[in-house]
């Protein structure tokens, strides 16, 4: 991350072994291991590690449900901002107006009739 | 004339609509050069919003589906795999994912590949060339729940691997579903042996679950030998 970082020597991250006899032993959480917590940082510097109940959190804050840009229209696969005028009462409508990518969106979706074949 | 091939692949992971029908390896190399010097003008490098939580590496999704119909080369593969955006935060992550359909949801032969910004979803990637993968095969009605705890620990760094990860692949078959998560060195035992772990730790597999590391160069090797195969055999 930082260029300025020292050059450290590489060596095997500490590890032991336990032995899991029944699946029940397995903790809920996977940021914890049955043997205990697991590394915050490597070796090879800190590295930015998110466990499973954060990332899912931070789905729920506004700036989490404002649609990509650009998102491509396939039809089927993704949802684009024009797509969800309708349903989606979360974005406000100014939002949807500003993005400048829905007509481009709209435009190519000839293109995607390819992905619409099936058998 | 492809019909009895991709019968055969049918059951295989996200990367194997390629061949090597089009021109030389160096061809493809340079052509592949150039596309990415195209795409790199094309496209800025995400980057995390103010307040927004930074992960350690961008991501792009991709999409793709086999055209039924249509003769498997390379060409096709690139032209079928679609680049759904990049994130450099976990918000802008979830802006993507909450805007697609959940590959449990999609219908036909299709893939979601989520892989480290820079590096393609192909084999003959630099990244992936000395690569390989391990795949689990899964039930109908388990990859949504599956390919969501995979990427969630794809990004939230769980592996512990370094720099070895390249991306994962969920693949919607007709009978059952494929993820897979790439790494760069597949003789990297000690590498490959944590990748295993994680992957049972984080999925939450049952004990019996089979997992099958393959390498890219066997992946390349097993299409190759089949087309030799059907060609001696006069293919149809």
């Amino acid at each position: 991350m930082s260029a300025d970082c020292q050059k450290t020597t590489s060596r095997a991250i500490p590890t032991r072994r336990v032995t899991i006899n029944d699946a029940t032993i397995l903790p809920h959480d996977y940021s914890t291991t049955p043997g205990g917590t697991l590394f915050s940082t490597t070796p090879g510097g800190t590295r930015i590690i998110y466990d499973r109940k954060f990332l899912l959190d931070c789905r729920s804050s506004p700036v989490a449900r404002t649609p990509p840009r650009c998102l491509p229209d396939i039809p089927g696969v993704t949802s684009p901002p024009s797509a969800h005028i309708n349903n989606d009462k979360a974005h406000p409508p100014q939002q949807i107006l500003n993005n400048n990518c829905s007509t481009h969106a709209e435009k190519s979706a000839g293109e995607d009739a390819q992905f619409e074949m099936d058998i | 004339m492809n019909n009895k091939f991709d019968a055969l692949k049918d059951d295989d992971s996200g990367d194997h609509d390629q061949n090597e029908d089009s021109g030389s390896p160096k061809e493809c190399e340079k052509e592949k050069n150039e596309e990415e010097e195209k795409d790199q003008n094309k496209r800025k490098t995400a980057v995390p919003g103010a307040g927004e939580h930074p992960l350690q590496y961008n991501y792009t999704f991709w999409y793709s589906r086999r055209t039924p119909g249509r003769p498997a080369s390379s060409q096709s593969y690139e032209q079928n795999i679609k680049q759904i955006g990049s994130f450099a935060s976990v918000e802008q992550f979830w802006r993507f994912y909450s805007h697609m359909t959940r590959p449990g949801d999609l219908t036909g032969h299709s893939d979601f590949h989520l892989f480290k910004e820079g590096i393609k979803p192909m084999w003959e990637d630099d990244a992936n060339k000395s690569g390989g993968k391990w795949i689990i095969r899964l039930r109908k009605g388990l990859a949504s729940r599956c390919w969501e705890n995979l990427i969630l620990a794809m990004l939230g760094e769980q592996f512990m691997v370094g720099e070895e990860i390249c991306g994962a692949v969920v693949s919607v078959r007709f009978q059952e579903d494929i993820i897979s998560i790439w790494n760069k060195t597949a003789s990297d035992q000690a590498t490959t042996a944590r990748i295993r772990d994680t992957l049972r730790r984080v999925l939450n597999l049952p004990p019996n679950t089979i997992m099958e590391y393959k390498t890219h160069t066997d992946s390349i090797k097993a299409w190759e030998d089949f087309h030799g195969l059907v060609n001696a055999s006069g293919g149809r």
